[in-house]
């Protein structure tokens, strides 16, 4: 299977509604319990608040991260361990580096200088074990719907008293809000509200260059060998090819579209996001049934070359924007 | 038979077992040096090394209130006390619960293929967990989650359903049960399927408890979930004498003196909390409670008094060494490794016996 | 010892027993005759209390039977049971020794009286050589035999058998009627038989009491129950065939 870093949502749907209500209202009269019901699928951007973080640079701090948890940290950390690739980027990119002990497995591997990093959780798991033995005091977590890093290791974690900090992405504020979040949590706030500063200014200036343009419809595909997978309404992607000056076909939370659906909506552009080992433009025409969709008649299916540039909510983020206006509009670049 | 053979045949103790068979607290003793071994390895034993003299320090130190000055690293202490105690706890009396559960069930339904899964708490505790995964709210209650809370309804809840439909029939209760059984587990089955189908990529959480595994235990968890098992072991331990009459079947089992409907009743559902209990906290793990059980047997008989109690040791140092196992593997989860160790083990056994599948 | 008055007992609407009357001292040995569905198996099961009669009363040493709960009966009542099958291999010694479950401790299990009274009980019925074998790799006579000493070694003061010549051979038929007799006239058990064979009934047990269609129509010596008419009427067939014994 291509990327198993991307996160794949549940399907909420009827079933949801059906059993949320009831259910909330039964743990509600269940007595103390700390019941943190995820955001409602579909929740746009502008709804949700970045996570908060005190601006103060020293320790003790406390933390409110993406699942509205408030996580203490005590001390400077000086055994930071990062269980998603985002944040291993961002680490080395705030200047940490020497206080970072272990990581995630990345396929897509970046920077080159966290190679030699211990690699502490893969697709299987989280070794639990290896991160306290490397007395870690800072844990960077991926969550989501479902969560990236398994739920149970996050508990786990926060039973032996190690500090996880859980992120999850849903828009580019909150993207860039997470960088901050990690900063102030690493101890170095500062060297992150440079980054962002600088990211934000590339935001701005390349959301300016597409301002006016044509907007055609594209498809982003994440994903099509067995299914089809692409972005959802209102997640960090759909935000990036809207900046990017694209209009993007979404779908719900569980990524899935089906061929019908694609048919219908017929994208002037196909953009892949796959993994190339898998997927390239020859492909996508050779498949039964897409023939028919605009874009493969006009010819407008482009590789998006590092596709983890546009999906990972790290320091290179800006990059990505860049990758997808010079598939899409690369005229607005010069 | 020869006047010669019978003598031997005398001489070697019941249907040839070992003498240890007439001296029941050998074999207790046997059974919980096992156990000690087992729980060292366990606890010893992991992906960080620690030195067996240092963690044998900080468990005296720790359980024991010994006066040791620590010359280890605070992380050994918390790996130790913190991650490698509580599961393999976890790990003994679920294992035990599970071989106790299992002997209890094969006794009732006079069943040797029976095992604590047979009426249909298995396919009810993985449905409860597929429709809890289906659910976008994350609950923590006496730090279980959803997931386990709706396991251990499910499970509980799926044999309540078997016993109220099993009365129906007209063949004996407990042939009925068992037909029952497989009928409520195979629909079950089915609606698991449709959830996990619906699930997407809840896939894998639906995936890793149906695999079983001992990775997010927790002192907390064992509070909950030790008294309850351990009780309903207790419970059925204390009701050897039912169990023994049962071996004649119903009828012959209430000429002996026993109230057959009250305690099959009890016996049920004690079986099934443990199995309840023990499917809630660590997912499904199959083949203790089938095989434990059946190699006590082939040492000390069918006489449950000592079955039961020497199942649960068995089963108890069973799962902690299949835990270890796992962990020492690459983090496979246990269900693999009972099922690798204990389906050909089953096989075996099959094969040593006579007549059909009487063990 | 055991007394049923009035004893009716439905059976989907149909009466399987019919104001049943039925009275056996301590001491005797009785056997109950009869055709197939006439209610023999029906008529045991009151009297051991797995059936609650629809009219009439049961007494067993005096006591109502539905006054006692199951430990109670099974010390004053055992039954052999029809060759039961065992789920896992069993001694001869683990089969006889479920004969002490009414006896034993609860929770510890034999005591030394126990193990006594297993040995004394497969001592008297004879099975001694049979120690040490799984009971379900025995001989169908073997088997009744060992049931047998459970059932003694259950001592109670009556002993109820059901059908225990089904399926055996001639010499273990026998073996099981002399033994019958012998706990009856030289312990003063109390016997009570279901048995199909009419001649061996008559040729083993004093008292007779035949059955047919859920009613007692004879009750008392071979000689008076099991007259040509009587023969011909209950069983029908021809007289000649039964021979009765001395």
């Amino acid at each position: 299977m291509a990327a198993p870093l991307r996160p794949r949502a549940r399907r909420a749907g009827p079933l949801a509604s059906f059993v949320l209500l009831p259910l909330l209202a039964f743990l509600a009269a269940c007595g103390p319990s700390a019941v943190v019901p995820t955001v409602p699928p579909g929740a746009t951007s502008s709804a949700v608040p970045p996570a908060t973080a005190t601006p103060a640079p020293t320790f003790p701090v406390t933390i409110t991260d993406d699942e509205g948890t408030a996580v203490e940290i005590p001390a400077e950390p000086r055994h930071i361990v990062s269980l998603t690739p985002a944040a291993t980027e961002t680490l080395f990119a705030l200047g940490v580096a020497d206080r970072v002990v272990a990581k995630v497995e990345d396929i897509a591997a970046y920077p080159p200088e966290a190679d030699d990093l211990p690699v502490v959780a893969t697709f299987q798991g989280v070794d639990i074990e290896q991160i306290v033995a490397l007395e870690a005091d800072l844990v960077i977590a991926g969550g989501g719907n479902p969560s990236f890093t398994p739920i149970s290791a996050i508990e786990q974690l926060r039973r032996v008293g190690i500090p996880v900090v859980v992120l999850y992405a849903r828009s580019v504020d909150e993207a860039l809000a997470g960088i901050e979040l990690i900063g102030t949590a690493a101890g170095a706030a500062d060297a992150a509200a440079d980054v962002v500063e600088s990211m934000r200014a590339d935001f701005d200036e390349l959301a300016a260059a597409t301002a006016g343009l044509d907007r055609p419809t594209t498809f982003y595909e994440l994903d099509a060998t067995s299914k089809i997978y692409t972005v959802p309404a209102g997640s960090l992607y759909a935000e990036m090819l809207e900046l990017a000056g694209a209009d993007p076909i979404t779908t719900d939370d569980s990524y899935e579209i089906s061929l019908e659906e694609l048919v219908a909506a017929d994208p002037e552009v196909i953009l892949l996001g796959d993994d190339a080992d898998y997927t390239t433009v020859d492909d996508v025409a050779a498949r039964p049934g897409w023939g028919d969709i605009s874009a493969v008649k006009d010819g407008n299916v482009l590789a998006i070359p590092e596709y983890v540039l546009v999906t990972r909510p790290g320091p290179r983020l800006a990059d990505g924007l860049r990758a997808l206006i010079l598939a899409l509009h690369p005229e607005a670049l010069d | 038979m020869s006047p010669g053979s019978s003598v031997l045949a005398a001489r070697a103790g019941p249907t040839g077992r070992l003498g240890l068979a007439r001296r029941p607290v050998a074999l207790a003793i046997v059974g919980l040096l096992l156990l000690a071994v087992a729980l060292v390895a366990g606890i010893g034993g992991g992906t960080v090394a620690i030195a067996p003299g240092d963690t044998l320090a900080i468990l005296g130190r720790r359980l024991l209130g010994l006066d040791i000055a620590p010359t280890w690293a605070a992380a050994a202490e918390t790996i130790v006390m913190d991650l490698r105690l509580p599961r393999v706890l976890t790990a003994m009396v679920v294992g035990g619960g599970l071989a106790v559960a299992g002997a209890a069930f094969q006794g009732l339904l006079r069943n040797p293929l029976a095992d604590p899964y047979v009426l249909g708490t298995a396919s009810g505790a993985a449905f409860g967990a597929a429709i809890a995964v289906l659910i976008p709210v994350r609950a923590l209650i006496l730090e279980f989650g959803l997931l386990h809370g709706f396991a251990f309804l499910g499970a509980l809840s799926a044999v309540l359903v078997v016993y109220k439909l099993s009365r129906v029939g007209a063949s004996s209760p407990m042939t009925s049960l068992l037909l029952t059984g497989y009928a409520v587990s195979s629909l079950l089955a089915a609606g698991l399927a449709m959830a996990m189908y619906l699930s997407g990529a809840g896939l894998r959480q639906i995936f890793a408890y149906l695999l079983g595994g001992f990775d997010a235990s927790s002192w907390g968890r064992l509070a909950v979930a030790a008294p309850l098992i351990v009780l309903a072991s207790l419970g059925i331990l204390l009701r050897a004498r039912s169990l023994n009459g049962m071996l004649l079947g119903e009828e012959a089992a209430a000429h002996l003196g026993v109230d057959v409907r009250r305690e099959r009743a009890i016996l049920l559902s004690l079986a099934s909390l443990a199995t309840a209990a023990a499917v809630a906290v660590s997912g499904l793990i199959g083949f203790v409670g089938l095989v434990a059980p059946h190699v006590v047997r082939l040492v000390v008989g069918p006489n449950a008094r000592l079955v039961l109690p020497l199942a649960a040791l068995l089963g108890a140092s069973l799962m902690v060494g299949a835990d270890l196992a796992a962990r020492l593997l690459g983090d496979i989860p246990v269900g693999v490794i009972t099922a690798v160790i204990g389906a050909p083990f089953f096989l075996a056994l099959l094969r040593r016996t006579r007549s059909g599948y009487e063990l | 010892m055991i007394r049923l008055e009035g004893v009716t007992v439905l059976y989907r609407e149909r009466a399987a027993l019919h104001d049943i009357g039925l009275q056996i001292d301590a001491g005797e040995r009785v056997a109950v005759i009869g055709p197939n569905g006439a209610g023999k198996s029906t008529l045991l099961r009151v009297v051991a209390g797995l059936l609650r009669p629809a009219s009439g009363t049961v007494e067993l040493a005096g006591v109502r039977l539905d006054r006692l709960d199951r430990l109670a009966v099974a010390r004053r009542l055992a039954v052999v049971p029809q060759l039961p099958t065992l789920p896992f291999a069993t001694s001869v010694e683990e089969v006889v020794a479920l004969g002490r479950l009414p006896h034993e401790h609860p929770v510890r299990g034999m005591r030394p009286g126990d193990r006594a009274a297993v040995a004394a009980a497969i001592d008297r019925v004879g099975v001694g050589h049979l120690l040490g074998r799984d009971a379900r790799e025995l001989s169908l006579g073997e088997r009744q035999l060992v049931l047998l000493a459970m059932a003694v070694a259950q001592d109670a003061p009556v002993l109820v058998l059901d059908e225990p010549t089904v399926h055996l051979d001639l010499r273990h038929q026998v073996e099981v009627m002399e033994l019958v007799g012998d706990l009856n006239t030289r312990d003063g058990t109390t016997i009570l038989a279901v048995l199909h064979d009419i001649g061996l009934a008559a040729h083993f047990f004093p008292r007779l009491v035949l059955l047919d269609r859920g009613r007692i129509v004879a009750d008392g010596p071979p000689a008076d129950v099991l007259t040509p008419e009587r023969i011909r009427d209950v069983f029908g067939v021809d007289p000649g065939f039964v021979r009765l014994g001395a």
